[in-house]
């Protein structure tokens, strides 16, 4: 039985690895992957104590300062399925059918990103939809797209792709746009003038995806004109935001609304003795590799304090 | 040392897991033909021919054609795996 199993292989994961390492706790940390939800982004510019950095070469960073770490063991490339309470402690099955056993459990599982849950997004998965814009942006030189959101990731969705589509329709469910102001302003400064290449579409949402073998168009609707349309397109980039990864605890402990775990924010404890949590997988109120870290290691610290009395 | 597959990978210059895939080649010494689709249009037609749709990475080994950064779907059509 371990004393510690981490749930994540991002920042907070590997913050809260290498702090139990050191605190020699006996601990397994099960991630599907390093790095995190930065892992795509070609430039981090806010990752302290490192002016610029890939999200690749953070995740490669990370990942050699956890395995540098004695006593730590790290099962890569698996899923946590589900959690479930033990005598004193808890099982962890995962995706390739192992099951662990620990007495604390540390979930920094991040989240996922949104879809749009509408017809036709499925079956154009790939064939026009996309959900890496920075991977695949290139493939639509000369194309009319629309990139769906209001948030960072979104207006950044639009520069990226900038420089190679022909016509970008950014679709906003709301009035406001919502990430950095300096983002946003690079954005505005594409959607001036008749032949602005960027075009905002405030207060709507699209209903459905259409095409034949690939993306021909949406269907999308004014909510406050109530007006339905079709737009003809080829590309539909989704940047709507994100699900935190909690569903194979939430049995166990207390979840709000929308999904993310509630924490102690100065023990970063849930509702159920013996799981902490950290990073975007909870109710933090601001979604951030540095403040993950944090948190992380107020966790584990505290579950150090745990270990100690036990 | 060269290998007995003929590997092709189409991919975008940002694209994270295209640098994840060449990685994964070089860690098994495999050698392979890159094809940037950002820049090449030909390559790009024959991307979407190949595996009919439109999302890097695509990988082509000995025309068994795999789309992203696929490691179990990579490893059998390589042999690598016992």
């Amino acid at each position: 039985m371990y004393d510690l199993v981490i749930i994540g292989g991002g920042p907070g994961g590997v913050a809260a690895g290498v702090y139990a390492a050191r605190k020699k706790m006996k601990t397994l940390l099960v991630t599907d992957s390093f790095g995190g939800q930065s892992l795509v982004s070609n430039d981090i510019q806010n990752w302290i104590g490192t002016k610029s950095i890939t999200g690749l070469d953070l995740a490669k960073s990370l990942e050699e300062h956890l395995r540098a770490q004695p006593g730590i063991e790290i099962v890569e490339g698996e899923l946590v399925t589900s959690v479930s309470k033990r005598d004193g402690g808890f099982a962890v099955a995962t995706n390739a059918g192992r099951q662990i056993e620990t007495r604390y459990l540390l979930v920094v599982s991040g989240s996922r990103r949104r879809k749009l849950g509408v017809p036709g997004e499925r079956e154009f998965d790939g064939k026009g939809v996309v959900y890496c814009t920075t991977c695949d942006a290139p493939l639509f030189g000369g194309k009319t797209v629309v990139v769906a959101g209001g948030g960072n990731s979104a207006l950044e969705g639009v520069l990226d792709l900038v420089t190679y589509a022909s016509k970008i329709y950014l679709m906003v469910r709301s009035e406001v746009l919502r990430g950095d102001p300096l983002t946003q302003e690079k954005v505005r400064s594409h959607a001036q003038g008749p032949d602005a290449k960027v075009v905002i579409l405030w207060n709507s949402l699209i209903q459905e995806v259409r095409g034949d073998k690939f993306v021909t168009g949406v269907v999308y609707r004014n909510a406050k004109t109530d007006e339905t349309k079709e737009l003809p397109l080829e590309g539909v980039f989704v940047e709507i935001g994100l699900i935190p990864n909690a569903e194979f605890v939430k049995d166990l402990v207390k979840i709000n609304d929308y999904g993310h775990i509630i924490v102690d924010g100065k023990t970063q404890q849930t509702s159920c003795p013996g799981i902490w949590a950290a990073g975007d997988v909870t109710d933090v109120l601001y979604e951030q590799n540095n403040i993950s870290v944090g948190d992380a290691i107020k966790a584990t610290l505290n579950i150090y304090d745990h270990f100690k009395k036990s | 040392m060269g290998n007995a597959h003929h590997v092709i990978i189409y991919t975008t210059p940002a694209c994270v897991y295209c640098k994840k895939t060449k990685e994964f080649f070089g860690r098994h010494s495999i050698s392979y033909e890159e094809r940037d689709v950002a820049t090449d249009q030909r390559a790009r037609a024959e991307m979407v021919q190949k595996s009919e749709q439109l999302g890097v990475p695509v990988i082509d080994v000995d025309g068994a054609i795999i789309i992203g950064f696929d490691q179990k779907n990579l490893e059998t059509a390589l042999g690598l795996k016992v």
